[in-house]
C-alpha cells in the first residue's frame, strides 16, 4: 500500500490567530502534528480548547488557515468521517442512555441502522461501558460520562482523535485502561491530540508535546528535543555511585558544570551542566577509571520541568 | 491538633447588621443589569410618556402660549384623577415588559448553577433572599411608575395651587397604592417564574405569557362560556379595576367589581407566594 | 447524495423528537394547547346543564311561547303573574357594579329562551330574553378566540417555546456541538431541526384546534362544514410554519430570543397600520385571509390587547398559503446562512 502523500498525514495550522473580540484565543500559531499521541500542555487561558476548537471548525480562524488531513474545517461532511473530538463540556443531550446517545449521533452520518448499532456497541466495548449502556447519561458519575464522550469521539472509527481533558475525572484504574488505548490508537497509526493538565500523564503517553502559554506556542516536539534546547536551564543529572565525593571533585574539570550536589545518604550526587553531551563522556571516562557507577539519569528531561521553565515563570508572574 | 485547628480562624470583623443583609443583593443584582445596553435604553423609553405628560401639564397652565399657536384651552384635557388614573395603565405596561426584561435574570441563574444552598449556608433566610431579589424588582419599577407619577402630580400641584392640592391630595395616595400593588404583583409572577424555570428566556417568556395570554384566555373565557369571571385572569385589568376605585373612576373597572379584582390580585399573589417558597430552599431534591 | 441528505435529516429528527414531545420541559405547550380545548368543554357542559334545566324548569312551570311574547313593558306583576303563572324565580334585590339597587325581577322559560322580566314600582321596565345558543353564535366566537387568542397568542408562544429551544436552547445546555461534529451540512441539521419543531408544533395545535371544533359542535345537532374544518387546521399548521420559521431563526441570531420575540408581537400586532407592502411581510397577514370566518372587532378591548389585536384585508387564498411559504423560506434561508457561520462559543451564553 502506498503511504498518503505528507499532506494528507498531517493536521496543519499556518499561522492561524483567533482572537474573541479583544481578547487573544491563540496567536500566529504554526504547527504541524503528525500520527501518534500529541499532548497540548499549558496553563488555564493558554489556548489549548481554542486550538481543538479551531482544528475541528467549532470555531473559525481570525486569519491563517487549519487542515485536517488535507481537509478545511469548513468541509464537515468530509473533515468528521476523519475526525472524532471529545471536548471539555460536561453536557449531554437530555434523556438519552449512553447507547442511544451514541448510535443517534452515529446515524446523523446517514449509515443505517445496523451498522450504526454495531459501531455504537464497538465504540462503548473500547471503553468499558458495557454495563451501563443502558442507564441513562444523567445517572452517570463523572468517570463515566468521560469515557461516554470518548466512546462518541472514537465510534465512526476517525483517523484523527481529538480529546479534551480525557483523563478529568478518572480513576487509577480506568485512567490506565484509557492511557493503553490512547498507545493502542496510536499504534494504529492516528493522531491522537490530548490536551492535560496532568503533567507525568503527558510524560507518560505523547510522542510529542505543544507547549502553549498565553495564547503563543513556547515549544513544540519531543520532550527530550525541547528539553535541550532550553538553555537558560542547566540540565540535572542525577548519578547512584560508591564515592560521590570523589565523582563531584572530578566533574569539576569542565567548565560548562555549573553545581554538583552530593545526597544526603551519600550515595549519589545531582550534577547540574550547560553541555550533556561533554558530561557524559566525562562520565565514561571516570567509570573507567574505578568509581563504580550504578545508575544515571536525567532528572529534569520531563514535561514537568519543561513545563516549570517555560511557562513556570509565567505563571507565578500572573 | 489538627492542622485546621492551628490555621484557621473564624470572621471576627463587623457584620451587615441583620435587617439590612438583604440589601446585598440589589447592590450585586443591579451591578449585573445597568451594563446592558438595552435594558437602559428600555428604561429611557419608560420616561417618554411621562415626560410627555409633564409637557401637557405644563402647556394647560399656561393657556396665553397655546393662544399664540391658536389652541383652544378647552381642547386640552383636564389634569384630574382621570388623566392620572391613564397615566398609570400606560406606565402599567411598561412595567409589564420591564418585568418580563428584568426578572427572569434574578433566580433562574441562582436555580441553575445550585447556588441556592450558598446563599442558605449562611446566616441568610429565605424571606431575606425573595425580599431582597425582590427588593430589585420593586425599585426599578417605582422608578417607572408611582415615583415620575408623584412629581407629575407634585408639578401640577405647584401650577394649580394650593387649594387643588388640598382638594385632590387623594389622587396622590392613589398613585402610590395603585401603583405598589402592580408592582408586587408583577414580582412576585416575576420571581416566582424565574425560580421554576431555570432557562431565563423561557421564564421571561413565561412571564409575557402569564400577562398577555392569561388577559387573552380570560378574555376567551369570557366569550365562549359567557361569564365574565374569566376577567380575573387577566391581571392587569384586575388592577385597573382596583385603581378605578381608588382614583374614584366607577366606570372605568371593566366585568368586576373592585372586591372581586382586589380577590383575584390577592389570589394570584398567593399562588406565586407558594410557588417561590416550594423553589427557594436549601436543599436540593435529586430525582 | 440526497438519500444521505434525507437520512440524516430523519437521524436529526428522531433526535429532536425525543426533546420536543413529550418531555417534562415541553409540558407547558401542551397546556397552553389544552386550555381551549377545555373552555369549550366547560362550554358543553355549561349549555348542556342549561338545556337541562330549562326544559325541567318549562315541565314544572308551563308557559306557552305566544303569552310569553305578549308581555309588554308597562305591565304590573300582578298581571304578568296572571298571564304567565308563578315564575321559576322571584329575585327581589339585584346587586349592580354602581352599588345595590332594589329591584323586582320574575324570570319564566319556555324551555328554550329565558325571559327575564325587570319590575320597578311594581311596574315592567326591562324584558331580557336570553335564547337558547345556536351553532351560528358559536361560529363567531370561535373564530373570535381562534384569532384572537388561539393563533396570536396560543400558538405564538407556543412556537416561541418550541423552535427558539432548537438552537438557543441546545446552546445554553452546551450540547450544540455533538450535532456540529457530525459529518452533515448546517443546512440539513437546520432543516431537520425545523422539521422536529414543525412536526411536534403542527401536531399539538391541530389536535388541539381538531378537539376545539368537535367540543364546538358537540351540543348541536349539525357540525360545521367539512371545509370550514380543514381550513381552521391548516390555518394552525400554517401558523406553526410561519411562526416556527422566525422563532427558529431567532434562536440563532439572538442570544435572547425573547427580545426578537416581543418584537415579533409588536410587528404582528400593528399588522393593520402598516403600508400594504409591509403587512405582507407578517405572519398574520396570511394567517387571518386564510381563516373562515372573519372575526368582529371587540370594542371593549383594554389597552394592552389593543395593541395585540388588529384585522387586516384578507389575500386570496393561494396567494396567502404562497406567501406564508415564501416567508418561511426567506426567514430560513437567513437562518440556513447564519447556521453556516455558527461557531461554538458556549462561555458567552
Amino acid at each position: 500500500m502506498t503511504p498518503p502523500p505528507l499532506e494528507e498525514s498531517l493536521v496543519r495550522l499556518e499561522n492561524v490567530s483567533r482572537f474573541y473580540g479583544e481578547v487573544l484565543g491563540v496567536n500566529r500559531v504554526t504547527l504541524a502534528i503528525p500520527p501518534g499521541i500529541t499532548s497540548l500542555v499549558g496553563p488555564n487561558g493558554s489556548g489549548k480548547t481554542t486550538l481543538m476548537n479551531l482544528m475541528t471548525g467549532l470555531i473559525r480562524p481570525t486569519r491563517g488557515s487549519v487542515r485536517v488531513l488535507g481537509v478545511a474545517p469548513e468541509d464537515p461532511e468530509k473533515l468528521f468521517t476523519l475526525v472524532g473530538y471529545s471536548t471539555q463540556f460536561d453536557a449531554f443531550p437530555r434523556g438519552l442512555s449512553g447507547f442511544q446517545f451514541i448510535y443517534s449521533f452515529l446515524r446523523l452520518f446517514g449509515w443505517p441502522h445496523a451498522q450504526c448499532e454495531q459501531l455504537a456497541w464497538r465504540a462503548i466495548g473500547r471503553v468499558r461501558l458495557n454495563g451501563a449502556a443502558h442507564r441513562k447519561i444523567a445517572g452517570y458519575s463523572k468517570g463515566m460520562r468521560q469515557r461516554i464522550k470518548l466512546a462518541q469521539a472514537l465510534a465512526h472509527d476517525p483517523r484523527v482523535l481529538v480529546l479534551d481533558e480525557p483523563l478529568n475525572g478518572l480513576d487509577p484504574l480506568v485512567r490506565a485502561e484509557t492511557i493503553a488505548l490512547f498507545r493502542e490508537l496510536a499504534a494504529e497509526g492516528r493522531h491522537v491530540i490530548v490536551s492535560s493538565h496532568v503533567l507525568h500523564e503527558v510524560d507518560l503517553i505523547s510522542d510529542q508535546v505543544i507547549l502553549l502559554s498565553n495564547g503563543y506556542v513556547v515549544a513544540e516536539g519531543k520532550i527530550q528535543g525541547v528539553r535541550s534546547e532550553i538553555r537558560d536551564h542547566p540540565m540535572q543529572i542525577l548519578i547512584r555511585c560508591d564515592r560521590p565525593a570523589a565523582l563531584a571533585a572530578r566533574v569539576f574539570e569542565l567548565d560548562s558544570i555549573v553545581e554538583a550536589r552530593l545526597h544526603a545518604d551519600g550515595g549519589g550526587l545531582l550534577v547540574k551542566t550547560r553541555d550533556a553531551g561533554r558530561f557524559y563522556r566525562l562520565l565514561n571516562r571516570i567509570a573507567l577509571e574505578g568509581i563504580e557507577i550504578e545508575s544515571v539519569a536525567p532528572a529534569d528531561d520531563n514535561v514537568n520541568s519543561v513545563y516549570e521553565y517555560l511557562i513556570g515563570g509565567e505563571e507565578a508572574g500572573r | 491538633m489538627a492542622v485546621y485547628k492551628r490555621t484557621y480562624q473564624g470572621y471576627s470583623g463587623a457584620a451587615t447588621p441583620a435587617w439590612s443583609r438583604f440589601l446585598i443583593l440589589p447592590r450585586y443584582s443591579l451591578g449585573r443589569l445597568f451594563p446592558s445596553k438595552f435594558l437602559v435604553l428600555f428604561l429611557m423609553a419608560c420616561f417618554f410618556y411621562p415626560a410627555g405628560c409633564a409637557v401637557f401639564i405644563y402647556l394647560s397652565h399656561h393657556l396665553s402660549f397655546l393662544r399664540v399657536f391658536n389652541i383652544q384651552a378647552a381642547n386640552f384635557l383636564e389634569i384630574n384623577a382621570n388623566f392620572f388614573y391613564i397615566y398609570c395603565t400606560v406606565q402599567a405596561t411598561m412595567a409589564s415588559l420591564l418585568t418580563a426584561l428584568v426578572g427572569p435574570g434574578l433566580v433562574s441563574p441562582d436555580v441553575a448553577n445550585h447556588a441556592l444552598a450558598l446563599y442558605f449556608c449562611r446566616p441568610f433566610s429565605r424571606f431575606e433572599y425573595a425580599a431582597g431579589k425582590m427588593s430589585v424588582l420593586i425599585g426599578l419599577l417605582s422608578l417607572v411608575t408611582w415615583i415620575p407619577g408623584l412629581i407629575l402630580f407634585l408639578i401640577q400641584a405647584s401650577l394649580a395651587g394650593r387649594s387643588w392640592m388640598a382638594a385632590n391630595w387623594w389622587i396622590a395616595q392613589a398613585i402610590v397604592v395603585g401603583s405598589l400593588i402592580w408592582i408586587v404583583v408583577l414580582s412576585l409572577i416575576a420571581l416566582a417564574m424565574s425560580a421554576w424555570v431555570k432557562w431565563r428566556i423561557a421564564a421571561g417568556a413565561l412571564i409575557l405569557g402569564v400577562i398577555f395570554a392569561g388577559a387573552g384566555f380570560g378574555r376567551a373565557l369570557n366569550a365562549v362560556l359567557r361569564i365574565r369571571g374569566g376577567t380575573m385572569l387577566d391581571l392587569e385589568q384586575d388592577s385597573f379595576t382596583l385603581w378605578s376605585a381608588l382614583f374614584r373612576l366607577p366606570g372605568a373597572g371593566r366585568d368586576l367589581d373592585p372586591l372581586e379584582a382586589a380577590n383575584a390580585i390577592a389570589a394570584a399573589c398567593l399562588v406565586c407566594l407558594w410557588l417561590l417558597f416550594k423553589k427557594i430552599r436549601p436543599f436540593e431534591v435529586v430525582k | 447524495m440526497i438519500r444521505r441528505y434525507w437520512a440524516q435529516m430523519r437521524a436529526v429528527i428522531r433526535l429532536e423528537m425525543k426533546k420536543t414531545f413529550l418531555s417534562r420541559r415541553g409540558l407547558w405547550v401542551y397546556l397552553i394547547a389544552l386550555a381551549p380545548v377545555l373552555m369549550f368543554a366547560g362550554h358543553d357542559l355549561s349549555m348542556m346543564r342549561t338545556r337541562e334545566e330549562r326544559r325541567a324548569i318549562a315541565a314544572a312551570h308551563p308557559v306557552p311561547a305566544g303569552a310569553l311574547l305578549a308581555v309588554q313593558p308597562g305591565m304590573t306583576r300582578e298581571e304578568v303573574t296572571a298571564r304567565l303563572g308563578q315564575p321559576n324565580l322571584d329575585a327581589r334585590q339585584i346587586r349592580f357594579a354602581g352599588g345595590r339597587v332594589r329591584r323586582e325581577l320574575l324570570s319564566y322559560t319556555d324551555g328554550q329562551s329565558r325571559y327575564v322580566f325587570g319590575f320597578a314600582d311594581g311596574q315592567l321596565q326591562s324584558i331580557t330574553v336570553r335564547p337558547e345558543e345556536t351553532l351560528a353564535q358559536d361560529r363567531v366566537i370561535f373564530a373570535t378566540v381562534f384569532q384572537f387568542f388561539y393563533l396570536r397568542l396560543a400558538i405564538f408562544f407556543g412556537c416561541v417555546g418550541i423552535f427558539t429551544n432548537l438552537f438557543r436552547g441546545e446552546l445554553i445546555e452546551k450540547s450544540l456541538h455533538y450535532y456540529l461534529l457530525a459529518p452533515m451540512r448546517r443546512e440539513v441539521l437546520l432543516a431537520g431541526k425545523y422539521a422536529a419543531g414543525l412536526i411536534a408544533a403542527a401536531a399539538i395545535f391541530t389536535s388541539s384546534a381538531a378537539l376545539q371544533l368537535w367540543l364546538l359542535s358537540m351540543p348541536y345537532d349539525s357540525s360545521l362544514p367539512g371545509r370550514e374544518i380543514a381550513a381552521y387546521l391548516g390555518v394552525a399548521a400554517l401558523a406553526c410554519l410561519g411562526y416556527g420559521s422566525v422563532f427558529l431563526a431567532a434562536g440563532l441570531f439572538f442570544r435572547n430570543p425573547l427580545l426578537p420575540a416581543a418584537g415579533v408581537l409588536v410587528w404582528e400586532s400593528a399588522n393593520p397600520f402598516l403600508p400594504s407592502a409591509l403587512k405582507k411581510i407578517s405572519v398574520i397577514y396570511y394567517l387571518q385571509s386564510l381563516c373562515p370566518v372573519a372575526a368582529p372587532p371587540d370594542r371593549e378591548i383594554n389597552p394592552l390587547l389593543a395593541l395585540l389585536i388588529s384585522s387586516s384585508e384578507p389575500a386570496s387564498t393561494v396567494f396567502a398559503v404562497a406567501g406564508l411559504f415564501a416567508v418561511a423560506a426567506a426567514v430560513l434561508v437567513l437562518a440556513a446562512r447564519r447556521a453556516r457561520l455558527l461557531e461554538i462559543n458556549y462561555g458567552t451564553e
